[in-house]
Order: structure tokens, then sequence, then C-alpha cells
């Protein structure tokens, strides 16, 4: 079982980690950040994207509910992972990864953060 | 003496790194360890314990009994783990949506509520988050302003969430948060007493409240009177693509303008002069 620091690092040690936020979507406030030098800016444009998304594929699916397991965005230079963890009590809590194009394995990765959120969420 | 400020005496003690209980008025209380703030409640949200027993995870006699166990050195939080109630990650991303919540109710007000310092007081979750003081108060504003953002204006905050009885369009795009506010709306609940019902936070309510009356699925006082028809007809309204138009102008048909006819009457003299 882990808490939400240490998930962070979970998250950081997967390869080709270059930075991590975990955001709270309700605000866009980054709860802990590690890499980037502006977690708050980057929490408040990656709660935009998840939004902007989670409506746009709603339009977009037949089916009546939508839920967004991992969102990928490829860059030039890099992947960014958007994985949304439902909370109980409200949420869902976020978990952005930016990875490096040149050395990231993207189904490791998604492999990875799978069982991160297994260990925060197991009781 | 100049008066203090919630502001201040937050500061201060955020400074003096103190640990311990402020009470706010009648309605809340900041505690703080070692100068950082670690849970806030107050009376107009739910905290940890209740959203707990509205979720089900325990009963509230199991959180009577655990307060009670948890004892001085105040480790609750870490029996409620123990006792496989909810996971680490869990109850502390719990305390932090809890405090935020309750920061936003309880730190907003711009008097200078009478406050009052206890030394060495804990909460008996135990302290599992941190803010610093300047954090918290950025995060409330930043909470502010995005309820504006949704729908400027404080009119449904304290009213009776009354959902439109037919949409003005074929569908429309719920987040789960508004499908559970619909299903709960009785025509007679605040957003306030919807929040508490739902065991979900205030502020999520409110915000969920405004986005859906953004959307036009939210009665207002525009639909409801004609007496007050002119004061919200002003403001602006957000709608998604999804709803085209709002009621108000589609009971309306558009109005032609004489000069419209004039211009017919030049064109068509134009045409057949050719």
């Amino acid at each position: 079982m882990i808490g939400i620091e240490d998930c962070l690092s979970e998250v950081m040690s997967i390869p080709g980690a270059l930075d991590a936020v975990l955001v709270e979507p309700v605000s866009g406030m980054a709860v802990v950040g590690s890499g980037t030098p502006d977690p708050a800016r980057s929490a408040a444009g990656l709660t935009e994207t998840f939004r902007a998304a989670l409506e746009g594929i709603a339009l977009a699916s037949p089916e009546g509910t939508v839920r967004i397991d991992t969102m990928i965005i490829t860059t030039e230079t890099s992947h960014h992972l958007i994985k949304p963890i439902e909370m109980v009590f409200d949420g869902p809590l976020l978990i952005c990864l930016r990875l490096d194009l040149e050395r990231s394995n993207l189904a490791l990765a998604q492999w990875r953060l799978g069982i991160i959120t297994d260990q925060l969420m197991a009781h | 003496m100049a008066p203090t400020t919630l502001d201040t005496v937050l500061t201060r003690l955020a400074a003096d790194n103190a640990t311990g209980s402020l009470r706010v008025g009648k309605d809340g209380t900041v505690y703080l360890t070692g100068g950082r703030v670690s849970y806030v409640e107050c009376t107009t949200t739910p905290g940890v314990e209740e959203l707990l027993t509205t979720s089900g995870r325990i009963s509230a006699s199991g959180v009577r009994g655990i307060r009670q166990a948890a004892g001085p050195e105040a480790d609750g939080g870490d029996l409620l783990i123990e006792k496989g109630v909810l996971s680490r990650g869990e109850l502390e991303f719990c305390v932090l949506g809890a405090t935020l919540d309750a920061s936003f109710f309880l730190l907003r007000p711009a008097g200078t509520p009478r406050s009052r310092f206890k030394e060495g007081d804990t909460h008996w979750l135990g302290t599992h988050w941190y803010f610093d003081v300047p954090g918290l108060f950025r995060e409330c504003e930043r909470r502010s302003a995005r309820l504006e953002r949704a729908w400027p204006s404080a009119e449904l905050d304290g009213e009776a969430v009354v959902p439109v009885g037919r949409l003005n369009g074929g569908h429309v795009l719920l987040t789960a948060p508004q499908w559970e506010l619909v299903l709960a709306a009785d025509s007679t609940a605040t957003p306030l007493d919807l929040a508490r019902r739902l065991g979900r936070p205030a502020y999520s309510t409110l915000l969920a409240v405004r986005e859906l009356a953004a959307a036009g699925l939210l009665a207002t006082h525009a639909a409801s009177g004609p007496d007050t028809a002119d004061v919200p007809a002003a403001l602006p309204k957000r709608t998604p693509a999804a709803q085209s138009g709002d009621a108000s102008e589609r009971t309306h048909p558009p109005q032609a303008d004489a000069a419209d006819v004039n211009l017919l009457i030049r064109l068509r003299d134009a045409l057949e002069a050719l």
C-alpha cells in the first residue's frame, strides 16, 4: 500500500519518465509534482486537456457513457500520459506523466501505471 | 488595535511554526501542524467522517468507535487504514479534498471573525496531508474564479435546485456529478443540502449546479417570474453546442425591420431596371 507521495516516486521510476504531476481536477490543482518547473501551470493545462478530451470523446462515442482509462498524446519530443483514478469521495485524481519519446516504452509505461494505481487504491 | 483578519492570524501562526487548532467563530476549525495547515473543518461542508459514512465505507458508530480508540495521540487515520476502511492514498486524497472544500467556505468571508487558538490541539484523524497557508488561500481564490467562469452569478448558490422539465436540444452531455445532482434534486434542496445528502464536497456540488445552469438545464428566475426577468436575462449564457439557443430567445419570433422592406423594394427596382 502506498500514499500519494510514494505514488509520484513510483511514477517517476518508470523508464523514460521526464516529469510527473498528480492533479486534483476539480480546481486544477497540482497535488504533488516532480521534475516540472511549474507544477501549477502544468496542472491547470492538463486538467483542461483531460476535460476537453472527455467531452469530445463522449460526443464521438456511440455508447451512452464514456470512461477514459488512459489518455496518450504524442508530441515531437515526448509522450504525455494522463490516467484518471476514480476516488470514492470526489475525484478523479489525475496521474500525469511525460515520457521521453526515444527512451520510453509506451506499453511498459501503461502496465506500470496500472500497477501503481492498484497499489494506491489497495487496502 | 487594527482588526486582525483570518489571513493575518494564520500567516502569523505559520511563521511561528504553530501546532494546534484555530477555532473560527462558530463556523469551523483550522488545524495546524508545524505551521502548516493539516485539516480544516467547516459546518457547511461534509468532513472526512461524513464522506466516509455517506459513501457506505463505515457506519457512523464505526467512526465513533475509531474516534474514541484514537485517543490523544490522534492516529485515527492510521486506525481507519488498519481496519481496511480505506487505503492510505484514499485517506490522503479525502483529507486533501475535505480541507480544500472547508477552506473555500471558511476562509473566504471578508469580515474579521473572532478566532481562538488552542495550542497543541490535534484532529482525531491525525496528520495526513499538508497545505502551506499562502497556498491554501491561493487555491480558494482559484476555486472562486472557476465558479465565476462556469456561470458568473451566485443567484442559484443558495436556492433550491430545480432542473428544467424539458430540454431545449435533442440531447445533453452530463458529467457524473451533474447526473447525481439531477437525480437527487427534488426542487426543495439547495446545493449544500444535496452535497450532504450525496456525500459530495460542497464546492463540487456548487460547481456542478453552476455548470448545469450555464447549460440551461436549471430553472432560473428568468424562467419562473416576469418580475425578475430583466436581471438574470443580462447574464452571459455559456451554452454548449448541444443546446441550440435558450428558451427565452425561442419564444420571440424574429422581428422584421422596416428598413429591410425598403431595401427589398430598392433591390427589386434595380433588378427590373436591368
